[in-house]
């Protein structure tokens, strides 16, 4: 049976908010492995994401490189030279951000697992305004229709003969502007028929509205929720008392 | 330009029957091919194949002989012209003169001669006195003609044209025959569509019809 989705909008809020506050790599471990956890609770295919996500995963791995690098300090482990390499700090700084945003992926994922109007369900139930609940999910609804038409607006561009490879930096940023004009524009055009669309379907037409699903929590998403709620404020207190937790 | 498939096979996803399986088809490198079949029977996936847009599973596509899997999309672009189904994505400028002259702009080999010929395509399909319009702010037919106009610019020796009359009123219709019956007698095209006007006023066309991820001739 899947979590209600509200068991997975509380999931997803308690995951972000824990993997900005932890600062240091062992509470960040704790951290990745509750959001593990979590994604095997929602299902999620993680060998299906790693391959939707490789393009991002890779760029998380270079800035996580670069940091490691760049970053000075601690104990001295490659040198070459008087040319420090690789410290123990940029390694600990790398460690933190790739476990940092493997959290916020993983809420991530866990929000795009939502069909149709679940979410907008779930946060009705949360007592949100029916509009705004609306909003968010056509925004989350309309982010893939925006990647597709992106790559193949990049795919129509090489058929006008341009190699994008083998430009400029320069050109190629003159080329973008080609690329996200259009696709703003085309964003605007598409909100607005949406907008007619939904007045021609009689949105807000009748104050109160009813549903086709009612959402119940089962005992299984008590259970999920009163955990994660009691890892983190367990986690919460812990880093407070090792004064760990440093917005506090 | 010749365009040869063999035994060209395609599906979008594993699990997915293919929609388009073991299709064999010649295309001479002039006059006009007319493609017809059902809706979702896979003709423009066929033009995203030629293009070199989707890669085949199995199966090979031959240009003027030689195998096109080497050939990047805007290789085969420069001597193929296609006209996507809906041209809003084949317009990117801010205006209708920068949509025609951009990509020589880019590689810098927009001479004197070049910007007589996109003058001269202007007012060959009728797009005069819109130079400094909005490419998308156009008319669907105004947008088609567009980016027909675009291809024409590069001087292609191929044509597709997937659904070309869709948003084309009587008259526009019968300036695109016109021009396709032109055009044919010395480069090939080939024209995806429903349209029985078109199909009628085309001249020494063959009539081929997908269906069931293959070609026949009609
Ligand atoms: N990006 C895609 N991913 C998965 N399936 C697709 C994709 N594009 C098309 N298809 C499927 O492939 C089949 C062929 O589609 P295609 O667009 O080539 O048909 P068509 O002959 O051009 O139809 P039409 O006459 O409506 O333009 C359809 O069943 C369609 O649903
Ligand atoms: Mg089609």
């Amino acid at each position: 049976m899947k979590l209600d989705p509200r068991s997975r909008l509380l999931l997803i809020v308690l995951l972000t908010t824990l993997a900005v506050l932890s600062e240091d790599v062992g509470n960040l471990m704790i951290v990745a492995g509750a959001a593990i956890g979590a994604g095997i609770l929602c299902r999620i295919s993680f060998l299906d994401a790693a391959k939707r996500l490789k393009h991002f995963l890779s760029l998380i791995l270079f800035i996580a490189v670069v940091q490691s690098l760049t970053v000075k300090g601690g104990d001295i482990l490659v040198h070459i030279g008087k040319v420090q390499l690789l410290t123990s700090r940029g390694i600990g700084f790398a460690l933190e951000f790739v476990l940092r945003m493997s959290v916020i992926l993983m809420a991530g994922l866990i929000a795009s697992t939502a069909e149709g109007s679940e979410m907008t369900d779930g946060l009705l139930k949360l007592r949100m305004p029916y509009e705004l609940a609306f909003m968010s999910a056509i925004a989350l609804r309309y982010l893939p229709v925006f990647r597709d038409e992106f790559a193949n607006r990049i795919k129509a561009i090489a058929l006008r003969g341009i190699d994008i490879k083998k430009l400029s930096l320069w050109t190629k940023l003159k080329l973008y502007g080609y690329l996200i004009t259009p696709a703003i524009l085309g964003a605007m055009q598409k909100s607005e028929e949406l907008a007619r669309a939904l007045n021609a379907r009689g949105f807000r037409a009748f104050k109160k509205r009813t549903m086709l699903r009612e959402l119940k929590l089962s005992y299984k998403d008590w259970i999920v929720m009163i955990t994660a709620l009691v890892f983190t404020a367990v986690f919460l207190i812990r880093m407070y008392t090792c004064g760990a937790l440093l917005v506090l | 330009m010749l365009i040869e498939l063999e035994n060209l096979t395609f599906s979008y996803q594993k699990r997915l029957p293919p929609v388009l399986c073991g299709l064999n088809a010649v295309f001479e490198s002039r006059g006009i091919a007319l493609l017809t079949g059902a809706n979702g029977s896979g003709k423009t996936t066929l033009a995203n194949l030629i293009l070199g847009i989707l890669k085949p599973c199995a199966g090979s596509i031959k240009l003027d002989g030689k195998n096109a899997v080497k050939m990047s999309p805007g290789a085969r672009a420069n001597r193929i012209g296609y006209l996507f189904q809906n041209p809003d994505l084949q317009l990117f400028a801010p205006t209708v003169e920068e949509e025609l002259s951009f990509p020589f702009e880019l590689s810098k080999t927009l001479t004197e001669e070049k910007k007589a010929l996109l003058k001269e395509l202007i007012k060959k399909f009728g797009l005069s006195g819109m130079e400094t319009r909005f490419p998308l702010g156009l008319s669907g037919g105004e947008k088609q003609r567009l980016a027909l106009a675009a291809l024409l610019s590069k001087g292609v020796e191929y044509l597709i044209l997937d659904e070309p009359t869709s948003a084309l009123d009587a008259g526009s219709k019968e300036d695109l025959i016109h021009f396709i019956n032109d055009f044919s007698k010395n480069n090939g095209v080939l024209v995806m569509s429903h349209d029985e006007d078109l199909a009628d006023a085309l001249e020494d066309k063959r009539v081929l019809r997908l269906e069931g991820g293959r070609l026949y001739e009609a």
